[in-house]
């Protein structure tokens, strides 16, 4: 891999040029306790160190609520919604989003690729950036606290400036059309990297292992726990909507007021809703909040095969906005303990 | 890249009242190039679409030997599907797919086959039948157990009654049966219990079973019971379905170590997938 270093000074210079490789997001503080990820004006409002944004960074890939096709309904015709999409930077992606946008990818990108997804995706830089845990993160037991692939640039908080890893081909070119920005990495900034690793990982409120987290799920779906703690729930379904993982949509077609138009759309769904496991006739695969509820537990924390790790990748978004303040890392981790309890 | 998400224009060439709820359309591609290289498998479903009203995922109910068209059977059991309900010959839908992964037919040759449809359960079993019917020499024996809760509801009743002389000199065994109708003729009772008058060999048999969640336990049991190998039992299974290809994560089901969506890794399921696989009846 090749490493670059760019100093503190020089970074706001880096960050106006990436504009000219398109629309410019990033996290921007906007309330006492809230991110935002947004459009870029003054690089000088974006936040270095956030935590967590209001939205996960999928919904630059699939829009909250997207336009598929124009319903010609006279002439029974069905026009697929492909405007050009220009390309777009992110900067401050956080290394258990890219995981997660690699989940998404997984998904997405299988077997019947979806057109819409692939396009945006095609038209994002990723720019990736370091962080500290705070006590919601858990990404070090879900092995998502470092990413080797997935991001074009990647910045490493040092002292005095960034350590940047390139991680595509793309990156390698952004890196080369500005070159006079960076200069090459020393031993005090591999020292600095490394400090910072160190301290990071010492920072996890969580240590341990997460790795047999579904088993234990399974076997313990009679336990009182999940009584307690669904009947808190909302069914808001915040968790999975701040959820960089969570790909749930609905589709409707929306005839305009002529019935002679309209539109095919979707929107982001969320397994917490009633309608969600309904099939026609009436009958629900999950009919209670509990089933719901548990549900997002197993769902989450099963296996993602083609990256090898599981669907949550530890971000605690699920946790920090969940208005009952319900602890999705903690529930895990009790269930973790009685099992140990149980089992010696 | 092909949007998976469009749709080919079908017309619909003749629709038939099965029940009082359940219709059956025949469609054909208006393309012609479609028309010819469209194809599926048996327990394989589409995406159908009346535009501007939304989209239902229908298992395709014929038989797979038969080129052109294709015909669904569609139950009123929402908005779109009694949309669908006024669809006259003549008329245009959407048509995407076929999804899924279908049975298995060509493991089923050379051996007996047993098909058990309760209520709509049997118009995906049909199109597994018709296709045994039409390739009759490759099937050992054939029962049908087909099961409703009156005789006008029996979905195919006329159909399956019109073929019983034929049927028994093909050695294929015919039962309808129903479970809450005293002027009824016929067998009487649920599926399950007309299991020991198939004229299929257990030991050498397939089984497709669809319906309702809660009946597959209980004909799991007596198929067990009556000495069907469980390697040998298929289901079909239903889920809400938005994109038909593994995306909108409406049929996912499953536990923490199996997680499985239906448009993709099925609709149809072994036995043994269905007791490791939690939720998916």
């Amino acid at each position: 891999m090749r490493y670059l270093k760019i100093e503190k000074d020089r970074t706001y210079e880096f960050l106006e040029k990436l504009k000219k490789y398109g629309k410019l997001y990033a996290p921007v503080k906007i309330s006492d306790k809230f991110y935002l990820r947004k459009e870029i004006e003054d690089v000088k409002e974006i936040a270095f160190d956030y935590q967590r944004t209001l939205l996960p960074l999928k919904k630059y890939f699939l829009p909250t609520c997207e336009k598929m096709f124009d319903i010609d309904i006279e002439k029974n015709e069905y026009r697929e919604n492909l405007e050009k999409i220009e390309p777009f930077v992110i900067f401050g992606a956080h290394a258990c989003e890219i995981v997660g946008l690699r989940i998404l990818d997984g998904v997405y990108l299988n077997v019947y690729p979806d057109i819409y997804y692939a396009r945006r995706r095609k038209a994002g830089i990723i720019i990736g950036l370091s962080c500290l845990p705070d006590e919601y993160c858990f990404c070090n037991l879900r092995r998502t606290d470092f990413v080797d692939i997935g991001f074009d640039l990647f910045f490493h908080e040092l002292p005095d400036g960034y350590l940047i890893r390139v991680g595509s081909q793309r990156g390698h070119e952004i890196v080369d059309e500005n070159i006079e920005l960076f200069k090459s990495v020393e031993q005090k900034d591999i020292d600095a990297f490394r400090e910072f690793e160190e301290r990071r990982q010492k920072s996890f409120k969580y240590q341990g292992s997460f790795d047999n987290i579904r088993y234990i799920l399974e076997l313990t779906a009679n336990d009182r726990l999940w009584d307690e703690e669904s009947e808190k729930c909302l069914g808001c379904g915040n968790c999975t909507m701040t959820c960089p993982t969570c790909r749930c949509y609905d589709v409707q077609d929306i005839p305009r007021i002529n019935l002679k138009s309209g539109e095919r759309i979707r929107f982001w769904d969320s397994c917490q809703f009633r309608s969600h496991g309904l099939v026609a006739g009436g009958h629900n695969f999950r009919e209670t909040k509990k089933d719901r509820f548990f549900n997002r537990y197993v769902c989450k924390n099963s296996y993602f095969y083609p990256l090898g790790t599981s669907y949550c990748v530890g971000c605690g978004n699920c946790t920090y906005f969940c208005p009952a303040n319900i602890d999705f890392q903690k529930n895990l981790d009790k269930i973790r303990s009685n099992y140990e309890v149980i089992h010696g | 890249m092909d949007n998976v998400y469009s749709v080919y224009k079908c017309r619909v060439l003749r629709t038939y009242d099965l029940t009082d709820e359940e219709k059956l359309f025949l469609f054909r591609f208006e393309d012609s190039v479609i028309a010819e290289k469209w194809g599926f498998i048996p327990g394989q479903f589409v995406q159908l679409t009346l535009p501007g009203v939304g989209e239902v995922p229908i298992s395709i109910c014929s038989s797979p030997m038969r080129k052109g068209f294709f015909e669904l059977c569609i139950k009123t059991a929402g908005r779109v599907t009694q949309k669908i309900h006024e669809m006259k010959p003549g008329d245009i839908a959407g048509v995407r797919g076929p999804y899924g992964n279908g049975f298995p037919v060509q493991k089923f040759e050379e051996k007996d086959l047993l098909l058990i449809g309760c209520g709509i359960g049997m118009a995906p079993l049909r199109s597994v039948f018709m296709y045994a019917v039409d390739n009759r020499w490759k099937f050992g024996n054939i029962t049908v157990i087909n099961s409703a809760r009156t005789g006008n509801k029996l979905l195919f009743r006329k159909e399956l009654e019109a073929m019983r002389d034929m049927a028994e000199a093909e050695n294929i065994r015919i039962i309808q049966t129903v479970t809450r109708d005293p002027d009824w003729p016929g067998w009487v009772g649920r599926a399950q219990e007309h299991i020991r008058h198939a004229n299929t060999n257990p030991k050498n048999s397939y089984v497709c079973v669809c319906g309702p969640p809660q009946v597959y336990h209980e004909i799991f049991e007596k198929l067990i019971e009556g000495g069907y190998n469980p390697r040998n039992i298929y289901v079909t299974l239903e889920r809400r379905m938005k994109c038909g290809v593994g995306k909108c994560g409406h049929c996912i089901a499953g536990s923490s170590t199996f997680l499985k969506y239906i448009c993709i890794d099925g609709p149809v399921f072994g036995y043994y997938d269905i007791i490791s696989v939690s939720g998916l009846i």
